[in-house]
């Protein structure tokens, strides 16, 4: 065990992701084996799987770097909603042309950001607090604005925006993965090459000592902020491809899941540890969970009880292995 | 050097003349809400925020929180109801279950923040979905309506006199909830638990240094606060005539925002259960106002969302300005 | 005075690297008033913790009214008797006075607190101890004195005969020591036993019976305080051969310009009207006892605290002295000052980061391309300060977590030599540092010193101050007390401008 542990390709990569991506491939291999019909599906469940990767896989990114400062989020469900349901009624009543609307619903995504991060940073509200209340002004504002309706954007049918459905897929390529996988390492370099992932991690770790060697914590740890608001943005924009239609009022167990996929990847509660590499596995776990929990025929319900004692066990587990190591 | 103990400088006390201030207003700008039916409805869903903003009030004194209790109020109910509708049980056993299971979360998010660790938000997040999936699993069911064998329990919130349409309807609820508003006050101020209470939310490392068994009273806070998610379950079934499986995420706000507004401390060490019956009063005047005079339901949520952060923000300025000292 | 009720023994403890406790004894008798005196790290507070249970003793006996006893915690100490006043208050601040006093034995009526009974029972307290406090006040809204009565008042309270008092006078007013000290009187003639830790040498001579003096962890002496002398005292405190040669001239030249000039500098009651002035290639030591007012005074300069008043100028480019505002610590770190924390773990290191992810904390802009790091240039300027410090480590990619805790001292050193700070704030630079390191940080500030680095070296270590100083500031209380040449310095004169209380 200790020789695998000190493999050079191990270490770069990280033994508990390692573990976490076996825990990916079993999992499937499970499901293969236990579900009837899941393999015969050929590649029906990989491919829903995916489509629930890409959205919450960008919450989960944003997410990743509030968590890294030791903060902490959960109005990305109801603002990601938001998002979707403003840009889509700015589609649908005001007809403005799809890309505006992409942007629109990005900026909404970015306010939000900008909001949670001045408070937190700057007011010193506890986060947790500056999360509620977003969470409902999101929802609020949502219903607001498009008159509790739900909005739908384009499907690939549509005669002028059928191109919609194409950050999806492509005759079957999945354009959305490299979108992902394109999303997620520039995420990585952000957080591990460049002074703002620098200063993010290390006052997330220790914000007096950073404070103290003459950097402007306040502006990076809003930062952060910003960042995750921007992804919320980006995935409302998957969402809608996917899914097509929003209804204002929901959104919240996304917070859930996104966190889950966040700290089961390594990033830990109390700041300073993040890990891209294992929020992606983390999002691909959860999202393939709940695939297969739906293919077994079970509702949303046992998914969210999972997810809830998921985010328990893995929190838990960094608190221990933060108390042994103290 | 005491501070001076006007009235200006409690917050309730501002609260309590902007809870006037709003009555006010809806009666002379709105025909609707001078109706009694109006008034009745209003303070028909206000009884569950009433009762989690009581039980919610004690971990947020200790700078904790419990997001579960929207969730978890709306679980319990479902849960009672459907075992009232497909097994036939009492309504009273329903609502005994109600109480017990909210004892029992609460007692599960006890453990985990006050015994294993957990940051409360993250603790109550991973538990007001576990409820919510609980929920889930049941089907949409009504509770007995007042007509039907076991719906005597309407009548603990509103007394019904005659029938049909001339009935007269006395909200006795709005009494209950201030004989339970005193009570809770009492122990609040005037028990170990609630002396404790305030303590571990002032200084725990104080309170555990005097020999005090600090463990044991932070999970009790929890307990409580689940006891009145339970209590709140009866409430919420009273009012709602089908209770659907799949809501309840966001009702926790209202409660929450009331206790903030009825001057809790951020920080944590101080909060009344006053302050939250006149905090709570203003987010259900908000609430159910609104419309009367015009505002969007939905408006309602982007308020309550306000309304919490400039609470906050006040109680933070206050702290600041008088650091500053 | 009275019989003896306690008596600790050839009482010894270590830690890891610290030998806190060597063969110490102590009597108090029944009726006395016990001085405990020594300097910072002598071992005073060590010894209150072993005898109130918060540390267990490695050998030695105590004996407590005629019986060996040993506590295990606090309560058990409580409970025998045996009641410590410390220097930080533990009480609960949305409480009232009397909650505080009677917390975890509150008085019941039934289900009911009944605080009417408490309130009673507190005011029965103060009338006791003749001191005016509102009992139903809340905790927070008291002053810091009036806070400490309330201490003293809830130790009374239980059924004491054995009082330690940890530098109760600290924070108090001249009436508030009167009354303090009238209190004393009052538990005296009741026949308790007082053990008194101050080093403040007046009101030793007014209050005590006896004085017990340690030093670096040993056993000095016991005298009687009414046929002793002042400097009988300070010699037994200070009383040590210096091995290390004490610095005998200052090694800054005379014509050495001003670098940093600070005027008038206030700052809350730890830092009241302070000025001096800091010379290019200076090492200026900052001498005092723990409470003194220097580490508040370095982080006012630093904008780490804020400040109410105070003029801070610094030498530019120039060469002349230019009015610098600092309201923060970038303020600070852009006009060239460095600051290394007392707590270094705490405040001067991130230990869950590598080394050179610490040591180019101060100026990643000239590490970064745009908003890239070089991750290779870093690298390399890290490893050449490694080189230079002679930091002991594997690679410069070890968490600092890692490092012992000198070689984490050189981390916090090489940071700020990387930002090229010319004004260098050392807070306690050796402390937690074994002897070996010691002297590679005094080597080193003594090379940055000729370089023409100008340094404030905050020390409690006598010895330290001695050696390093060009010019040595001694502080007391928040108020500049002293300055001292380096020729003219003795252990005896600092202690002597370390105590004086300035009313």
């Amino acid at each position: 065990m200790e020789k695998i542990k000190q493999n050079p390709i191990v270490k770069k990569i990280g033994f508990n992701r390692i573990i976490l991506i076996c825990v990916l491939i079993l999992m499937y291999v499970a499901f293969c084996v236990g579900i009837k019909g899941f393999a015969a599906a050929g590649t029906k469940h990989l491919l829903n799987t995916m489509n629930y990767v890409y959205f919450l896989g960008f919450l989960s990114l944003g997410v990743t770097f509030v968590i890294a400062t030791g903060g902490i989020d959960f109005s990305i469900g109801p603002v990601m909603f938001c998002c979707a349901l403003v840009g889509g009624y700015c589609l649908n009543s005001y007809k403005m042309p799809l890309v505006a609307d992409i942007i629109i619903a990005i900026v909404i995504g970015l306010v939000f950001g900008i909001f949670n991060g001045y408070m937190v940073a700057y007011q010193k509200v506890p986060a947790f607090i500056i999360s509620m209340a977003s969470m409902n002004i999101a929802k609020g504002a949502a219903a607001v604005f498009t008159k509790t309706q739900s909005q739908s954007w384009p499907l690939s049918t549509d005669p002028v925006n059928g191109w919609f459905r194409n950050i999806i897929s492509v005759n079957g390529f999945p354009v959305g993965l490299v979108i992902f996988a394109i999303a997620a390492v520039i995420c990585g370099i952000i957080l591990y090459n460049t002074k703002m992932g620098r200063y993010i991690l290390c006052l997330g770790s220790n914000r007096e000592a950073v404070r103290l060697s003459g950097v402007n914590t306040k502006k990076w740890e809003m930062s952060a902020y910003v960042m995750c608001g921007l992804l919320t943005g980006i995935a409302a924009i998957f969402f809608v491809a996917a899914y097509t239609t929003v209804q204002p009022g929901y959104g919240d167990q996304y917070n859930n899941e996104a966190i889950a996929g966040c700290v089961m990847g390594g990033t830990s509660m109390v700041g300073g540890l993040a890990s891209i590499l294992g929020t992606v596995i983390g999002v691909f776990i959860i999202s393939l969970l709940q695939e297969g929990i739906l293919a077994l025929g079970l509702g949303k319900d046992i998914q969210l009880i999972v997810t809830g004692i998921i985010v328990i066990v893995a929190v838990y587990a960094d608190v221990t292995a933060r108390r042994r190591k103290n | 050097m005491t501070k001076k103990k006007s009235l200006l400088n409690d917050q309730r006390f501002i609260a309590l003349i902007i809870a006037i201030l709003l009555m006010v207003i809806y009666f002379v700008f709105s025909k609707e809400f001078r109706k009694y039916s109006s008034i009745l409805s209003m303070l028909d869903f206000s009884y569950y925020d009433m009762l989690m903003g009581f039980g919610v009030t004690f971990p947020l004194i200790t700078a904790g929180v419990d997001l579960s209790i929207g969730t978890g109020m709306v679980c319990y109910a479902l849960v009672g109801g459907t075992l009232v509708r497909n097994n036939n049980i009492p309504v009273a056993v329903a609502m005994l279950i109600c109480i017990l299971m909210g004892v029992a979360i609460g007692l599960l998010n006890g453990i985990l923040i006050g015994v294993m660790g957990l940051a409360p938000f993250i603790a109550t997040l991973s538990t007001c979905m576990i409820t919510r999936g609980i929920g889930s699993m049941c089907n949409a069911t009504p509770w007995p309506t007042l007509q039907q064998p076991g719906g005597w329990f309407h009548s603990i919130f509103k007394l019904t006199f005659g029938s049909g349409r001339g009935a007269f309807k006395f909200p006795i609820g709005f009494f209950l909830m201030l004989v339970l508003m005193c009570v809770m006050e009492f122990v609040l101020n005037h028990t170990k638990f609630g002396r404790y209470t305030i303590a571990i939310g002032s200084n725990r490392e104080a309170t555990a240094l005097s020999g005090i068994n600090v463990k044991f009273y932070h999970v009790m806070v929890y307990v409580v606060c689940g006891f009145f998610t339970g209590l709140a379950a009866i409430a919420y079934a009273a009012v709602t005539p089908t209770v659907q499986p799949g809501t309840g995420a966001g009702l926790e706000m209202d409660a929450i925002g009331g206790v903030f507004v009825g001057g809790v401390s951020a920080t944590g060490g101080y909060g009344s259960i006053i302050g939250t019956f006149i905090g709570v009063m203003i987010i259900c005047l908000l609430k159910t106002g609104l419309p009367y005079i015009g505002l969007q339901a939905n408006w309602q949520q982007i308020i309550t969302g306000v309304v919490l952060i400039v609470a906050v923000l006040i109680d933070i300025i206050k702290k600041r300005r008088a650091a500053a000292v | 005075m009275g019989e003896v009720i306690l008596t600790m023994k050839g009482i010894d403890k270590s830690f890891p690297g610290v030998h806190a406790l060597d063969h110490v004894d102590l009597e108090v008798r029944a009726g006395e008033v016990h001085a405990l005196m020594g300097e910072n790290g002598a071992g005073k507070s060590t010894l209150m913790k072993v005898l109130t249970g918060i540390y267990k003793k490695d050998s030695g006996t105590i004996t407590y009214f005629g019986k060996e006893v040993e506590f295990h915690n606090t309560r058990e100490a409580q409970d025998a008797g045996v009641v410590i006043v410390h220097q930080e208050l533990n009480m609960v601040g949305d409480l009232t006075v009397a909650q505080n006093i009677f917390i975890g034995r509150e008085p019941k009526k039934g289900i009911r607190i009944d605080d009417k009974k408490m309130i009673e029972d507190s005011k029965k307290l103060f009338e006791r101890l003749k001191i005016d406090i509102n009992p139903r006040e809340k905790m927070k809204n008291l002053t810091v004195g009036k806070q400490q009565m309330c201490e003293i008042a809830k130790a009374i309270s239980h059924d004491c005969k054995l009082i330690i008092f940890d530098e109760p006078s600290a924070a108090l007013t001249e009436k508030e020591i009167d009354d303090l000290f009238k209190i004393i009187r009052d538990l005296r003639a009741q026949n308790m036993g007082i053990i008194y830790i101050s080093h403040r040498m007046d009101e030793i001579k007014v209050i005590t019976d006896r004085v017990t003096v340690m030093r670096d962890g040993g056993y000095v002496g016991t005298l009687i305080t009414k046929d002793s002398t002042k400097e009988d005292i300070i010699n037994m405190m200070v009383g040590r051969v210096i091995y290390e040669d004490p610095k005998t001239h200052s090694m800054c030249p005379p014509d050495a310009p001003v670098v940093l000039k600070v005027e008038h500098l206030n700052a809350g009651h730890m830092v009241q009207d302070v000025s001096f002035e800091l010379h290019k290639g200076e090492i200026l030591g900052f001498s005092g006892l723990m409470g003194a007012g220097r580490t508040e005074t370095a982080r006012a300069i630093f904008g780490a605290d804020p400040k109410q008043s105070g003029k801070i100028s610094i030498m530019g480019k120039d060469g002349q002295l230019h009015e610098v505002t600092i309201n923060n610590p970038q303020d600070a770190v852009k006009a060239g000052i460095g600051y290394l924390s007392e707590d270094r773990r705490r405040f001067g290191v991130v230990v869950q980061k590598s080394i050179i992810e610490n040591s180019t904390l101060a100026c990643l802009d000239d590490f970064a391309n745009g908003p890239f790091i070089n991750k290779a240039k870093e690298k390399k300027e890290t490893e050449r300060l490694i080189k230079e410090l002679a930091t002991k480590t594997p690679s410069a990619d070890q968490l600092v977590m890692n490092l012992s805790g000198g070689n984490q001292q050189k981390v916090v050193i090489a940071k700020w030599l990387i930002r090229n700070s010319d004004i260098l704030i050392f807070d306690e630079p050796t402390r937690g540092i074994d002897v070996g390191a010691k002297n590679e940080i005094y080597k080193l500030m003594n090379k940055l010193a000729s370089e023409g680095k100008s340094i404030i070296m905050i020390s409690s270590e006598m010895t330290e101050i001695l050696r390093m100083s060009d010019r040595i500031v001694v502080m007391c209380e928040g108020k500049k007390t002293g300055e001292i040449r380096i020729e003219e310095a003795t252990q005896e004169n600092i202690m002597d401008k370390a105590t004086r209380n300035i009313n």
